[in-house]
């Protein structure tokens, strides 16, 4: 796929940052384009999670810059939450609001936030739970529904906010394992749709078919990014090819 | 005087003793639990001197007597050029008691929602005043109704601390002295206004259970 020049829609650059006497994240450095699907790989406690939830400030960073469309991410306040609102994000636990309904959990955003009228913003998040598949759950609260529907209401929630990008942080780890398909059938569907997403994940099925790229963490950096094909056929670096030996058979 | 008796000679006085009682439990546990929110959005906010501000008010208002900061209210004010009626120190000592145990209650409901939860209302852009009015509070206060129950039944009881001030009418406390003062009723006296207290709470905490089992959030 063409993959546009411009601005990067995220940019890291010379990221670091510790706990405490650990450095989790070394000199990173990396821009995702608008439209490509890039896949982050890596043994836990390799930062990939980390790195992820650093793009829309849930972590901060000691040093270093990410900008999204090329505006430096504010410190604080208002302009953090507007910025925010333009990158979605997908947890490994869904994070449904546990007191609002199916419903309730999608239009939040858009009524609170972009002050979408209450119809308009109930219209727009039917359509989006129908294409996610739980229209009919609508009207039930969070724990009524099982992780899989779960956690494509908390995709819809995040599409409702019309998101430049979205990141997902490991968003199949939590499901049952008859579950993690209808999630990954929801995200193959925005990738094939053009939507610029960065996804840390295990699976690597996923990885091989809808990434643009794949970069592989290990202690805190990027020891190795390439086509998926390229990284999972060719691994340059010793650590990519003991990683990608011992998830074998996976 | 037998506890009848009691009843059909100060009737319409414990009626209003009564009234009292329940007007003074219903504005002390209301303003209680507006103040113990906003304390509790201080104790949660960004800012540390806020936090602090708000950690400081819970330790001194739960851990000094109601008798002590009632006595303070009324001999020590008045020297820093506030007198106020005895009502009103009696309703701002319990509202002050009562707010520091409501915080206490909010905090544990706010433990209880889970960081993931505010996460994702930031992700989706929202400020830390929509987090704490869309999510914290409504979900703390769904938590929290049984503990709230208790510290209602606790703010009717502490409301007898009005005994210790002239309030007309008495409360229930207040209105064992006034029928004492007045005829030979003893432990009577006593009796009636316990009735009334203890009637008073189960009716609350059969309200509260009630209340819980139609907002509690399934998690």
């Amino acid at each position: 796929m063409a993959i546009e020049t411009a601005t990067p829609v995220i940019e890291l650059r010379h990221v670091d940052k510790h706990y405490g006497p650990l450095h989790v994240l070394r000199d990173i450095n990396l821009s995702v384009a608008k439209g490509e699907v890039l896949v982050v790989i890596g043994p836990s406690g390799s930062g990939k999670s980390t790195m992820c939830r650093t793009i829309n400030r849930l972590e901060t960073i000691d040093s270093g810059e990410i900008l999204i469309e090329g505006t430096p991410l504010p410190q604080e306040g208002k302009e953090l939450a507007a910025l925010r609102a333009k990158v979605g994000m997908v947890f490994q636990s869904f994070n449904l609001f546990a007191h609002k309904t199916i419903l309730q959990n999608v239009t939040m955003g858009p009524i609170e936030v972009l002050h979408t009228p209450r119809e308009q913003a109930e219209a727009e998040a039917m359509e989006l739970l129908r294409r996610v598949g739980v229209d009919s759950q609508a009207a039930k609260v969070p724990a009524q529904l099982s992780g899989g529907q779960q956690q494509r209401v908390a995709i819809a929630r995040s599409l409702a906010m019309h998101p430049t990008a979205m990141l997902f942080d490991e968003p199949t780890s939590a499901l049952d394992p008859e579950m993690i398909n209808e999630v990954l059938a929801v995200m193959v569907e925005l990738a094939q749709e053009g939507m610029t997403m960065v996804v840390v994940t295990h699976e690597m099925n996923f990885a091989r078919r809808v990434a643009n790229r794949v970069v592989f963490m290990a202690d805190g950096q990027i020891v190795e990014q390439n086509s998926p094909d390229e990284f999972f056929d060719h691994p340059q670096s010793q650590r990519a090819k003991d990683f990608l030996e011992s998830i074998k058979g996976h | 005087m037998g506890v009848t008796e009691v009843f059909t000679t100060f009737g319409d006085v414990y009626l209003r003793s009564v009234l009292s009682t329940w007007l003074m439990t219903a504005v002390c546990f209301a303003g209680g639990l507006a103040l113990g929110i906003l304390v509790t959005v201080l104790r949660v906010s960004p800012v540390k001197p806020l936090r602090v501000a708000g950690d400081v008010y819970v330790q001194l208002f739960r851990n000094i007597p109601t008798v002590s900061l009632l006595v303070i209210f009324v001999y020590a004010l008045p020297y820093l050029g506030a007198t106020l009626s005895y009502r009103t120190c009696l309703l701002a000592c319990v509202i002050l008691v009562v707010s520091s145990f409501a915080s206490e209650n909010f905090m544990s409901g706010i433990n209880a929602i889970g960081v993931g939860q505010i996460e994702a209302a930031r992700s989706i852009g929202l400020t830390f005043v929509q987090i704490v009015r869309l999510i914290v509070i409504p979900q703390s206060l769904r938590t929290t109704v049984l503990p709230m129950t208790n510290l209602l039944i606790a703010t009717l009881l502490t409301t007898a601390m009005g005994s210790q001030v002239p309030l007309t009418p008495p409360e229930l406390t207040g209105m064992v002295n006034y029928v004492n003062s007045r005829s030979v009723a003893g432990i009577s006296a006593f009796i009636v206004s316990a009735i009334c207290y203890a009637g008073t709470s189960v009716v609350l905490g059969w309200l509260g259970n009630k209340l819980d089992e139609k907002v509690r959030i399934v998690r």
